[in-house]
């Protein structure tokens, strides 16, 4: 579990926010929303143990990321996977390159089940055949569809998303729904940073979400985890909760 | 068959680039092997020099041939020596008419004017004023040697002369090796620079950047010392090829097959570790700019 207690963030001087507090569990997505420059990817980074935060903790299976041992913060990243915002469009690397060197940080997994699971996961991300393609050459969409699988290679408990929905595109954001909805099935925490939850997954259940800071923070998984953020305000209702299912 | 480890990390994720910069390491590693293994075997100038130098201890007319072949085959087993020869007064003068021909009327009443004479040849690698000291200093109390010709007053000169040749051949091994040395920190630091991305993605991912530049150090380090064995071999080979073929290599370097004693072994070996130990250290030399400081 991914615990963030009383989490504050000054950037450029200015404070982005304070006093946000989150525990994403297994089996859960949890998706935060929030304007451009208001500090999504920097949450993400805190989260992942990448930046410390100006105030507050993140706690993962009880130790602190930043208080604790360094190994631990180091396995934490390790178990995790990343798809950032902007994928950079690497000149003469092609998609198996990715698997490769995504490999290698799962040292010692053989050859074969490379290529197996490579040849597994490109059809779930529409890229069937697209392993000598070189990423330079694939649209934005793609390269973010790529950069996960290159993810799921490793099979990951953590999958941080930073912008992936928004960057897919709308058709491939509902079928990715279906594949992250999965991936939650088998205990895996899944945090994803957007502008906003895609219009089709507004329309189709979704649990009010809850505002901390400049963010709305939607969980969708587990319901027995929970969300709060200091000074919290009541649940915004812009997103009314149906019935049925998601993505 | 096991993944690509960190160790191969170059390997793995720039397997075109490294196959160019190997190929060109291995001709240049090939270029040094040769350079050093010709000065090995040769010493510069000293095995031509000793080719041509001999020291000529000249017997008193009246010796027997069985004294003089005695005195030089006492000679020959002296550690400076590499070979010594006892010429009968008879071979001195046949030698003295093909250098001087039509002098034959000194020889009256068929007496021989000449005398008999051994003549020394110094190894290449004692060819120095110690080494011709030692020859004189065993020659000039047996009473049976009238004069020793080593070259006289103008050794000392040609013997720093010689000294100097070497310097000069050495520093051209030196300069080898810090040309080979340059392109082996221009090559991997430019492959550092490509290799950012990915150094930032394992980074990213809970991989200590010491961790990864300590394994592509080992990795950089076992594949220069494959290519450095496999360049070596492949010089000897053209050095034997060549000191078959050619007897002026055989003259000025020496017999190829004379790099199989033992006595080589260490410099070899010192050269093979050099030679790994460079791009380990070219490699952790240009990793700063896969990983920058303060990551």
């Amino acid at each position: 579990m991914i615990e963030a207690f009383c989490v504050g963030a000054v950037s450029r001087g200015r404070t982005l926010w304070e006093g946000l507090t989150l525990a994403a569990g297994k089996s859960e997505m949890w998706i935060v929303a929030g304007p451009p420059s208001c500090g999504k990817t920097l949450l993400m980074r805190i989260l992942r143990g990448e930046r410390r935060p100006d105030s507050g903790d993140v706690i993962v299976g009880g130790e602190s990321l930043y208080r604790g041992s360094p190994e631990h913060n180091r396995r934490f990243r390790a178990d995790s996977g990343v798809v950032p915002e902007s994928f950079p469009r690497e000149a003469g690397k092609t998609v198996v390159d990715l698997f490769r060197r995504s490999a290698l940080v799962a040292e010692g997994v053989p050859a074969a089940e490379q290529e197996g699971r490579m040849a597994e996961l490109l059809p779930l991300v529409g890229l069937s055949g697209a392993e000598g393609e070189e990423v330079s050459s694939l649209s934005a969409s793609e390269r973010t569809r790529v950069a996960l699988a290159v993810e799921l290679f490793r099979n990951p408990r953590y999958l941080f998303l930073d912008m992936v929905l928004a960057n897919v595109g709308s058709e491939w954001a509902d079928k990715l729904g279906g594949l992250l909805r999965a991936l939650t099935r088998e205990e895996r925490t899944i945090l994803m940073m957007e502008r906003q939850l895609p219009e089709k997954w507004q329309a189709a259940t979704v649990p009010s979400p809850r505002c901390a800071g400049p963010f709305l923070l939607y969980r969708l998984g587990d319901p027995r985890t929970v969300c709060t953020a200091a000074a919290e305000p009541p649940p915004v209702e812009t997103h009314p909760e149906k019935t049925g299912g998601w993505g | 068959m096991s993944g690509p480890s960190l160790w191969w990390i170059d390997w793995s994720l720039h397997s075109g680039s490294m196959r160019k910069e190997t190929a060109g390491r291995f001709l240049l590693c090939f270029l040094a092997a040769l350079y050093f293994l010709a000065m090995l075997l040769s010493g510069g100038v000293n095995r031509f020099l000793s080719g041509q130098y001999t020291i000529t201890a000249i017997l008193r007319i009246g010796v027997p041939a069985e004294e003089g072949a005695g005195i030089a085959a006492k000679v020959a087993v002296m550690g400076a020596v590499r070979e010594a020869h006892y010429r009968t007064p008879d071979e001195a003068w046949e030698e003295f008419l093909v250098a001087y021909p039509g002098l034959e009327t000194l020889r009256s009443e068929g007496k021989n004017p000449l005398p008999g004479y051994v003549e020394v040849r110094l190894r290449p690698e004692r060819m120095s004023e110690e080494g011709i000291a030692e020859i004189q200093s065993a020659l000039t109390p047996l009473s049976q040697v009238e004069k020793i010709l080593s070259g006289g007053d103008i050794m000392p000169g040609l013997l720093r002369m010689k000294q100097w040749a070497n310097a000069l051949l050495w520093s051209g091994f030196a300069l080898v090796c810090v040309v080979f040395l340059a392109i082996l920190a221009m090559q991997e630091r430019a492959r550092a620079t490509r290799l950012f991305p990915d150094v930032s993605f394992l980074a990213d991912r809970g991989i200590p950047g010491n961790r990864i530049a300590a394994r592509r150090a080992a990795g950089a380090f076992l594949a220069g010392g494959v290519v450095a064995a496999l360049a070596t071999g492949a010089s000897f080979f053209a050095l034997l090829l060549a000191s078959g073929r050619f007897s002026l290599v055989r003259t000025v370097v020496g017999s190829a097959e004379e790099l199989l004693d033992v006595r080589f072994l260490p410099a070899v070996c010192v050269f093979l570790l050099a030679a790994s130990i460079f791009p380990g250290l070219a490699s952790l030399a240009g990793w700063r700019a896969a990983y920058p400081k303060g990551r």
